[in-house]
């Protein structure tokens, strides 16, 4: 007769989201890093006896940025969801749509940058002024990359309706690149 | 005859196996989680030779400020105090764990593989990289600033230690994202948080910790190197390399701050005691959020210059940075206390003397506790020991270095009873117990004179800065009972290296469970589990089986 033993029945293997994960980890860093320079801005900005006037730095090209960003969310979920129903061509329509609002923030950023008249080597604001912008760009130039290189991966099949968590992931540092924009927009051009 | 149900396969990828594939081509591409660890260990083992050499060389100085010169001029003298005590935190510490964490933490959770490898290994060439531009950069009188102002080449030298530093901060930032997605993402079912081991959940606090606040450090940077270069002169940097730089990062290493490279301790602590006493941990839970509450306590970010409004209550005496430091006590009593009521259920299992793995993880924590209390001494504002020392207004008493060291070094301890404990893990060696007993004893006696001695010279108002003499006649005793320490935590700095060295040139040895441990971890082969992971409903699963046995063992004795 045979015994069969009776220990603990083996584990089931896992389908982590492990992209995904590690980009929510990654995003949180890069907005911690971004809030610290935003920090450094508004204490010099409360304890400043002068700061640079608010007639230098216009509202409306930093309103557009925001406004573009915010139509860059609907294309990026829109990539996210085309992924997810197996629809590539929108998914890359949506993907190359993204970059280009990416883009376009950048050049819209460059011009405020160029229109105010600043100098690095100015006062504390218009130095602080180049760091919280620079720093932006920084990580909107890593958010068009994380999109490129989501696009070309997309364009080699390694993403499908089984397997979108690296549409997913550009897609959430994507938002997180929004998120830091809407309170650059708010502190420094808003309430400047 | 006996029938095992054998496990079906899972779809998992194994770690790519350890062929005898060695040297650099080897290091440069692998993707096996031991190997990469391994890396990690090295380099902060590398890290702390050099650490504790200068903390001598630094001990000899103080002795005799005034008259003895060992580094050549009170510039160089401040760049390597100041080396010391970032260094001790980014390039020992950080490293120690997290190397062990990544040979440990993915076995642990039942993963065949660290989450990222190729990231992972990345962040220890670029972390390897980064650190070997921070000390260079410091010997070419570097740093974070000249007490001169530096000019010319100098400068070139600080904002090269600033981006050394920045890749160093980017690299521990990349591991950390490796370990916790392991730990989020790759436990084998049924292994809930809840269930998560000790050492692998204390990473995952450690490595959230670090990407909470790093980040910070990594914009302090930022703005430094931007106004050395162009800046107007405002954020330390632009003061033509002032050390307001350093001033500014210096809480990277105070508290709360500091506690965050101590996190880890408390997960060896939690992981060797159970398996040496030979029971399960008492209070699984309470240990998960006891050391979940340390991490919230080592939160310091926040405590910063650039954070802090000119005219306002200095940051260390204001009710957060106050209450931060005295309830930090709490869990590291709380987890100390834990382990010694498992150790209370297991005494029969401690017998003669304890083993090298033992020693190091209640010793390690018994210095963190130490650490945290003199931190909670630090900050009872009437006894001045923070920032109203008599010389100089903002920069404290070396008791503030006293905390850190203390912390630094119960953590380091704990680190190397980690390594005796999972040897078998690391390289499947078996390393020496007697050399691990001395060279642990010489770190712990050492780590306790060291810091202990700095925190006592805090009351005679010694500064926190090489820059100001002491005057108090104690003082020059305290410095002496404080470079004896330094010497012994280098004697027990060379033990470790030593008694590595010789377990490697002896070869593999031991088994792959020496300890009878309780967790994933021992039921691997080389490293490699063979068999999926049973599935797992407490934290101690291998326990579970071995309670489980005793019922087949009878199975099979009725049929034969």
């Amino acid at each position: 007769m045979t015994a069969t033993t009776t220990g603990l029945p083996s584990a089931e293997a896992t389908r982590p989201r492990t992209v995904l994960v590690a980009t929510m980890f990654g995003s949180s860093a890069a907005f911690i890093t971004f809030a610290g320079v935003l920090l450094v801005y508004v204490r010099a900005r409360a304890t400043a006896i002068e700061w640079f006037d608010a007639s230098s730095v216009e509202l409306g090209p930093a309103g557009f940025i925001f406004a573009t960003l915010i139509l860059s969310i609907f294309t990026v979920q829109w990539a996210v969801q085309a992924i997810n129903a197996d629809d590539r061509m929108n998914a890359f329509v949506a993907l190359g749509l993204t970059g280009l609002f990416g883009a376009a923030v950048f050049n819209q950023l460059w011009f405020i940058i160029n229109d105010t008249g600043f100098t690095l080597n100015g006062s504390t604001a218009e130095f602080l002024f180049f760091v919280v912008n620079g720093t932006f760009i920084a990580f909107l130039i890593a958010a068009v990359a994380f999109l490129a290189l989501t696009f070309l991966r997309a364009l080699v099949g390694q993403y499908g309706p089984r397997k979108a968590d690296g549409v997913a992931a550009a897609a959430f540092f994507w938002n997180t690149v929004v998120a830091m924009w809407a309170i650059a927009w708010y502190v420094v051009y808003v309430t400047k | 005859m006996t029938m095992t149900d054998s496990p079906p396969a899972t779809d998992t990828a194994p770690a790519v196996s350890s062929p005898a594939v060695a040297g650099l081509y080897d290091a440069l591409t692998t993707t096996d989680h031991r190997r990469i660890g391994r890396l990690w260990l090295r380099t902060g083992l590398v890290g702390l030779l050099g650490a504790v050499v200068i903390g001598v060389l630094l001990g000899i100085e103080s002795t005799d400020a005034a008259s003895t010169d060992v580094f050549g001029g009170d510039n160089a003298y401040f760049q390597m105090w100041a080396l010391y005590r970032i260094g001790l935190a980014l390039l020992v510490a950080a490293p120690l764990f997290i190397g062990l964490a990544m040979v440990v933490v993915p076995m642990q959770v039942g993963s065949t593989n660290i989450a990222f490898p190729r990231a992972a290994l990345g962040a220890a060439w670029g972390f390897m990289i980064g650190a070997g531009i921070m000390v260079v950069s410091v010997l070419a009188a570097g740093g974070w600033g000249a007490t001169d102002r530096a000019t010319g080449d100098e400068r070139d030298a600080v904002a090269l230690t600033l981006v050394g530093m920045g890749l160093v901060i980017i690299s521990i930032l990349l591991a950390s994202m490796c370990i916790a997605t392991t730990v989020i993402s790759l436990r084998v079912k049924g292994m809930t948080l809840m269930h998560a081991p000790l050492f692998a959940w204390s990473m995952l606090v450690t490595a959230a910790v670090w990407l909470l606040t790093l980040p910070v450090l990594l914009a302090n940077l930022v703005i430094a190197y931007v106004d050395l270069h162009n800046g107007p002169g405002t954020f330390g940097g632009g003061l033509n390399g002032s050390v307001d730089i350093y001033h500014q990062i210096a809480w990277l290493v105070e508290q709360p701050q500091v506690y965050a490279f101590a996190i880890p301790a408390l997960g060896v602590l939690g992981s060797v005691v159970p398996v040496a006493a030979g029971v399960r941990a008492a209070r699984h839970a309470v240990s998960l959020g006891l050391i979940g509450l340390f991490g919230l306590l080592a939160i310091g970010a926040w405590s910063q210059p650039f954070f802090q409004n000119d005219g306002a209550i200095p940051h260390d005496e204001q009710f957060l940075f106050i209450a931060f430091g005295l309830a930090a006590v709490l869990p590291v009593l709380g987890a100390m206390g834990g382990a010694g009521d498992t150790m209370a259920k297991g005494k029969d299992a401690i017998v003669g003397l304890p083993a090298a793995h033992l020693m190091g993880a209640l010793g390690g924590g018994l210095l963190l506790l130490a650490g945290v209390a003199a931190g909670a001494v630090r900050v009872i504002e009437p006894l001045e020991l923070g920032g109203s020392a008599d010389a100089v207004e903002g920069i404290g008493t070396l008791a503030v270095s006293g905390v850190g060291n203390l912390v630094l070094f119960g953590a380091i301890t704990a680190a190397v009873g980690g390594f005796w404990f999972w040897a078998s893990k690391i390289g499947g060696h078996e390393l020496s117990p007697m050399m691990g007993r001395l060279a642990i004893a010489d770190l712990l006696l050492g780590g306790v004179l060291l810091g202990g001695a700095q925190v006592v010279s805090g009351f005679f108002d010694t500064v926190n800065d090489p820059r100001f003499v002491p005057t108090a006649e104690a003082a020059d005793a305290l410095a002496w009972i404080s470079t004896a320490g330094a010497v012994l935590v280098a004697l027990g700095a060379l033990g470790v290296v030593a008694a590595i060295a010789g377990a490697v040139r002896r070869g593999p040895a031991g088994g792959d469970d020496p300890w009878g441990g309780q967790t994933l971890e021992w039921s691997t082969v080389d490293g490699v589990f063979t068999e999926p992971p049973a599935l797992v409903t407490s934290e101690a699963p291998l326990l579970d089986r071995t309670e489980l046995e005793p019922e087949v063992d009878s199975t099979e004795g009725e049929e034969s």
